[in-house]
Formats: C-alpha cells, structure tokens, sequence
C-alpha cells in the first residue's frame, strides 16, 4: 500500500473505533450524545447551588469558575480510564491488526476529545449566560487543550500496559484519581491553601490546565512564561515516557494476551 | 501446442517452488517470573521481600521450515507446544527473540475462533470495524458488502445487534469478513475448521478451496489430526517450542498420534 494509502486506512479505522466507542457508550440511553452536553451542565447546577454561596467573596462568577475545571478534569479522567482497558477490551483484534496498535489506545483518548468538543458547546452556551466577554486571550486555549490532549495520551499508554499485567490497577487508580482531583482545586478557590499543599497543588500538571484555561477565558490573562513551560514539559513528558513504555512492551503484551 | 503446455507446466512447478513463508531458526525466549504476580500488591510484596525470581522460558527453540506458495500446510502439536506462538510471529505480531521469519505481512489473513466483534453494535457497524482492522478500504468494503451478507447467510439480520446472534451466525460471518479478499494471499485458520456446524464447515473448506486454487497460501493450526489429514499438503508438528517433525501429512500424523497414545 503507498504512504497515502496507509494513512487513508488509519484515518479509516480511527473513525470506525471511535464510532464504535461513541455508539457503545450510548448504546441503553435515550437521550444518546446530548449527555455529553447534560452532564457538565447537571454537574455545574449541582455544585453551584452549594459552593456559590460558600465561595462567594473568593470567587466571582462560581459557576464558569467550576465548569472551567470540570470538563478538563472529565477529559482526563474519560479518557485514562477508558484508555486503561483498551487492549485487553480489544484482544481479539489485537492479533489481527496490520496497524500499530497504539491505535486502540488513541481512539480511546480521541473519544473523549470528542465528547469535550460537546461540552464545549454547553460551555459556550454557559459563557454567554453568565455574561463572559470575548476576550482574545481566548486564542489561546487549544494550545492548553493540545497539552492536556497529549498528557492524557501518555498517561493512558502507561496505564493500559500496566492494566494487561495488573488488574488490580484500575482500583488503585480511582483512589489516586480521587485524591488527584481534590488537588486540582476544581471546585475551590486555591489561595485559601498554604504551605506544602499549595506547593502540590501548584505543580500539579491538571491544576496547570486548569488554571491557564480559567485565566484566558475567565480573566483576559496571557498565562505566565513558566506556565507555558509548565503546560508543555509536563505533557512532552507524559507523552515520551508513556510511548517508550508501551513500544517497549509491546512484545510482552501479545504474549500475555 | 506442446511448446504452450511444457512452458505451462513450467510455470506451474516454478511457482509452487516459491517459498512463501520461511522459518529460520526462529527462537522466542520469555522472562517469566516463577509463580507470576497477578496483582500489583503481590509484585510490590514480592518485591519487598526479594523473593521475585526469574526463570528464562523459550517458547520456540530454533525452529525452521517453510511453506510454500499453493500449499496448505497443517500444524500440530499438544497444548502449550508454541503453535500459538508460531502464529503470533508469522502474522507479525510478536517480534522473535532471534531468527527470521520472510512473509509478505500485508498478505496475511488471520482467522480465529474469537472473532473480536463487538456485542453492542449491529452485523453491518461490525462488518466495518472489522474489515477496517484487518486492512480492507472503505469502498472495499462498499463493494463487498453485499458479497459478505450472502455468503454468512445473514440477509436480514445485519442490522440487529451481535449480541443477539447465535455462535454459528457470529463464526459464519467472521469467516465471510476474512475470506472477502479476491487477490491470492496467506490464510491462517486458528482451530476454526474443528467447531462450528457440520453445514457450516463443508461450505467453510470449500471456501478456502477456492482460495487455493486461486494462488492461496493456507496455514491450519488445529490439535486435532483428522482435521490436517483431510485437508492438508503438508504438516508441522511442534513440540515442547522444538519442531518435531515437518513433511507429509499422513506420516507426521501417525509419528503424533503414537506419542500420544504413548503417553496415555
């Protein structure tokens, strides 16, 4: 097959795996994909109803506040989760494939991009309703959504190779998503922390996502130098070392399965 | 006339000489952990205490033959010989430890028992998916489409849910997706000439006849010897990851079945 030929048929394949996943993931409900637009929403109402009041004088505008972190948090969290599972889920195919089959993994990661293009529109909507100007600094945020996309991927290429020889990860990993999230600073405001779980949380790679996005959005601010180079190391990392561990493996997980 | 035959026949010999699958000294060595850890606590216990020892496991000890063009080979062996780990290296998935296997990969066509559909989606989205993944094009796939249906016998039932399928539907349709292919090429079968009905199979080896005599190349891997007795040119036995015996079908046969009994 020439080069062009080769990449028609990967491009062939992401969208039947991504649609499979899209359709699975749908596959009981009624209301289908419009719950990737719900679920954010749902979310929001719930927590402002609660927060609001209690973080009013540290927070203007609560709600976008919350819904900022939120659907990054649920980018990462959907797609590592559903990446973990993703060559033992497929396999069958695995032995039949004629691609490299990182593809499995991406698709799953792909997925949950999509299902973030979707709530992007609840955001927008969301955007409007509280009344957040357009603001140029705006431009900036598919730079932070390529991060935070590249993150993930790595992360998820480790965690689905861990998964083939360990089971058990996927229990470890809901506790330390857990604790990961609560040093996100998702739904509070950060500077009422201090010392070394400020510290924490201000290295934290999702706080960076998050708070680059809440800042360009939010309050008409460029990111600072080190957040960008923050944004960027930790993804370019996340990313190498979760390649190199799954080529290197490669090997090993054909035989396991 | 006799010019035009004799060059024929030429041409017949020449190209059933080609080898299209070469094993050479094909060794796969794993690191396997002497009563492996299943969970993360246990390697971390393990760990701790020092006690993980490793042993080395050579799945496939230098093994070679070659199989080749028109052929339909057959391989045997017990459970746990390295058959399927054979397959594994000639469909390009595991890479060998050291030796070489020459095949053309994007020829290769691998049909096993688990097709790899997925429950949750209808006949038709799994056709796709499938065909995507073992490198058909869309408009392929278009073409086939109505192709594949007739032949797994399943006009009607392509919108319905995998889920809802009986095994036999489920087998007949993997079968149809990996045989839809009209160039000659490699077909590996996995133990799926010993299952399914008896309908079913006639139809199946007729099939893979037609392939044959198209040019193609079949690989069967089964333990059971009737299977290779009746439908093979040629067969492998490995043993224990050594080859055991390689050449006419009746002779490795009867070698294998006495060992067995000799065991019994």
């Amino acid at each position: 097959m020439t080069d062009l030929g080769q990449r028609k048929q990967y491009a062939f394949v992401i969208s039947q795996l991504t649609s499979r996943e899209i359709k699975r993931k749908y596959a009981r409900s009624y209301l289908g994909i419009i719950w990737s637009v719900l679920n954010p929403l749902l979310s929001m109402a719930v927590l402002s109803l609660i927060f609001s009041q209690l973080f009013r004088r540290s927070i203007e505008n609560y709600p976008i506040y919350y819904l900022t972190g939120y659907i990054l948090w649920q980018t990462f969290t959907s797609s590592t989760n559903a990446s973990m599972t993703a060559l033992v889920d497929n396999k069958m195919l695995l032995l039949k494939v004629k691609f490299p089959m990182e593809l499995f993994v991406l698709t799953r990661v792909y997925t949950a991009v999509i299902n973030l293009g979707y709530s992007l529109i609840a955001y927008a909507v969301m955007l409007l309703v509280f009344r957040v100007t357009p603001k140029w600094t705006m431009l900036f945020s598919p730079v932070i959504l390529i991060c935070l996309f590249l993150f993930s991927l790595g992360i998820s290429y480790i965690l689905s190779v861990i998964y083939v020889f360990f089971g058990d990860i996927k229990h470890l990993y809901s506790v330390l998503l857990t604790l990961w999230m609560y040093c996100s600073a998702i739904f509070y405001p950060v500077e009422q922390l201090h010392g070394l779980i400020r510290i924490i949380i201000e290295n934290n790679p999702m706080y960076t996502y998050i708070h680059c996005l809440r800042k360009v959005v939010m309050y008409g601010e460029i990111p600072k130098i080190a957040e960008f180079f923050q944004m960027i190391v930790w993804s370019a990392l996340a990313y190498i070392v979760g390649y190199f561990i799954f080529k290197r493996n490669r090997n090993a997980i054909i035989q396991k399965i | 006339m006799a010019t035009t035959s004799a060059t024929l026949q030429a041409k017949d010999t020449i190209s059933s000489l080609l080898p299209e699958i070469t094993v050479k000294n094909v060794t796969m060595q794993f690191k396997r952990a002497k009563d492996e850890a299943t969970s993360l606590k246990e390697l971390i216990i393990r760990s701790v205490r020092g006690k993980r020892k490793y042993e080395m496991f050579k799945a496939l000890d230098n093994v070679s033959f070659t199989i080749q063009k028109g052929e339909i080979a057959g391989m045997i062996g017990t459970n746990g010989s390295g058959k399927s780990t054979m397959l594994k290296i000639i469909s390009g998935a595991l890479i060998p430890t050291s030796g070489s296997v020459e095949v053309d990969r994007k020829k290769v066509q691998l049909l096993t028992l688990g097709t790899g559909f997925d429950p949750e989606l209808t006949g038709r989205e799994n056709v796709y998916l499938n065909g995507a993944i073992i490198g058909y094009t869309k408009e392929y796939l278009d073409e086939k489409y109505q192709e594949i249906v007739k032949f797994a016998e399943l006009e009607g039932f392509m919108e319905e849910r995998v889920r809802n399928y009986s095994s036999g539907m489920v087998s007949r349709l993997g079968f149809a997706i990996a045989t839809a292919r009209d160039t000659p090429e490699i077909l590996i079968l996995d133990e799926v000439l010993s299952v399914g009905d008896m309908f079913f199979r006639k139809k199946s080896e007729k099939r893979i006849r037609e392939m044959i005599h198209g040019g193609s190349t079949v690989l069967i891997v089964s333990h059971s010897t009737s299977v290779i007795r009746n439908n093979c040119t040629k067969a492998v036995w490995i043993e224990k990851g050594r080859l055991k015996a390689c050449g006419n079908p009746k002779d490795v046969c009867d070698a294998y079945e006495k060992l067995k009994e000799g065991e019994l």
